[in-house]
């Protein structure tokens, strides 16, 4: 019987989700394995698991409830093992890689904000900034509208303008964030949001956040800002002991670098 | 002032799984000696496209755009007379090409009109019109 993992944590951790329903129908209760002061929250893996709905959402209740009583390091959906035992020999093997990261991120939780463009905010800011865009919209009003061409070429000039502010509004979402974070993940481009990061936010310092998230969208005021959390740290599991997650992590002034 | 909400519940429900769908699947910890179960049909993470795509459609739609914009307004100010004939026009307009009208652009002016329900919406046809489309679109 194959084992899926859903996360790991340190063995001391006071309410681990011991038979909360896992992924499957009917669900696989949720089980703990323990090895080298660590602890793996795992359930036996249905055969045909895939990537549906309700077994996303399994995975992250199963997370959620465990992170909201202490650290946990989350897996990415659908990881499977071959059985309990290969979860306790990787547990073993890199024990010490995992306390480090538990301890980066105790007490931390991350915060995803998605920003994009309100259409009619951001062209009125191309539009002010952009004269030659001006003027052609000008002519095109007067010639009623304009050809085809002549709104093919406007319209080409306001999308590479929109474009190139796009990507300044992402520099500018992530300055205005960063201060009030220990730690910044830039997520993937590909999911198609102007600005798709991941804040590693202490979970004393969230208000501080939150009021920065409001500060950044009275002073960003064409932008739409998304934000989710607090959150298990997925964005913040990978980096290695050679990476702090942040200043505050640690305290300390070590810098290992390979 | 648009308020969107600043928290939402670690795990739960659907809409929040929708928005952090991206973090389940590709964050989070990866182990080598692991297999993964196969991704096949999670097409679901392109679909959110919310930056403008160059394309001609889009440039057509934002040529509109700029055409029915007043410029002497400031982007919060109530629709003139102008506006609202552009709303006529495009209307019109959109019936037309239907369909042919990109992901891109639908989800920008998703993204446009979701603002506008959450703040200072002025109860203009379009909401309502949108609104209808929008529950549509969710089904």
């Amino acid at each position: 019987m194959s084992t899926y993992v859903y996360g790991i944590t340190a063995h001391e951790h006071p309410a681990l989700p011991k038979g909360m329903d896992g992924v499957g129908d009917p669900p696989r209760p949720v089980r703990v394995l323990e090895e080298a002061d660590l602890a793996a929250l795992v359930s036996d893996a249905p055969e045909d698991l895939r990537a549906k709905r309700r077994e996303l959402l399994a995975h992250q209740n199963v997370i959620a409830e465990a992170g909201a009583a202490g650290c946990v390091l989350p897996m990415r959906f659908g990881s499977v093992a071959p059985d309990d035992a290969t979860v306790a020999d990787v547990l073993a093997e890199r024990a010490d890689h995992y306390r480090e990261r538990l301890q980066a991120l105790e007490n931390k939780v991350e915060y995803n904000v998605k920003a994009s463009h309100i259409e009619e905010a951001v062209l009125h800011r191309v539009m002010a900034d952009n004269p030659e865009i001006r003027a052609l919209t000008e002519a095109n009003r007067q010639a009623d509208g304009g050809t085809y061409e002549q709104r093919l070429q406007l319209g080409e000039m306001v999308v590479a303008a929109v474009q190139a502010k796009e990507a300044e509004d992402a520099i500018a979402v992530e300055r205005a964030l960063e201060p009030v974070a220990s730690a910044v993940s830039v997520g993937p481009g590909s999911t198609g949001w102007l600005a798709n990061v991941s804040f590693l936010v202490d979970r004393g310092s969230a208000e501080d956040f939150v009021a920065a998230v409001q500060r950044a969208r009275e002073d960003l005021a064409h932008l739409e800002l998304q934000v989710n959390g607090p959150l298990p740290p997925y964005s913040f599991v990978e980096p290695g002991p050679a990476e702090p997650a942040g200043t505050t992590a640690g305290g300390g002034l070590e810098h290992e670098e390979k | 002032m648009t308020v969107v909400p600043a928290q939402q519940a670690g795990g739960g429900g659907s809409g929040s799984l929708y928005d952090v769908l991206e973090l389940v699947l590709d964050r989070g910890l990866v182990i080598d000696a692991f297999v993964r179960v196969s991704l096949v049909g999670i097409e679901i993470l392109k679909i959110d496209v919310r930056v403008v795509v160059a394309s001609v459609d889009t440039y057509l739609r934002f040529a509109e755009a700029c055409n029915r914009m007043d410029l002497e307004a400031g982007p919060r100010k109530p629709p003139g007379l102008a506006d609202i004939v552009g709303e006529v026009t495009e209307s019109g307009a959109r019936g037309k090409s239907k369909g042919a009208l990109s992901g891109a652009a639908q989800t920008v002016s998703d993204a446009f009109r979701q603002a506008r329900e959450e703040g200072e919406a002025e109860p203009r046809p379009r909401s309502r019109k949108t609104n209808a489309r929008r529950k549509e679109e969710q089904e």
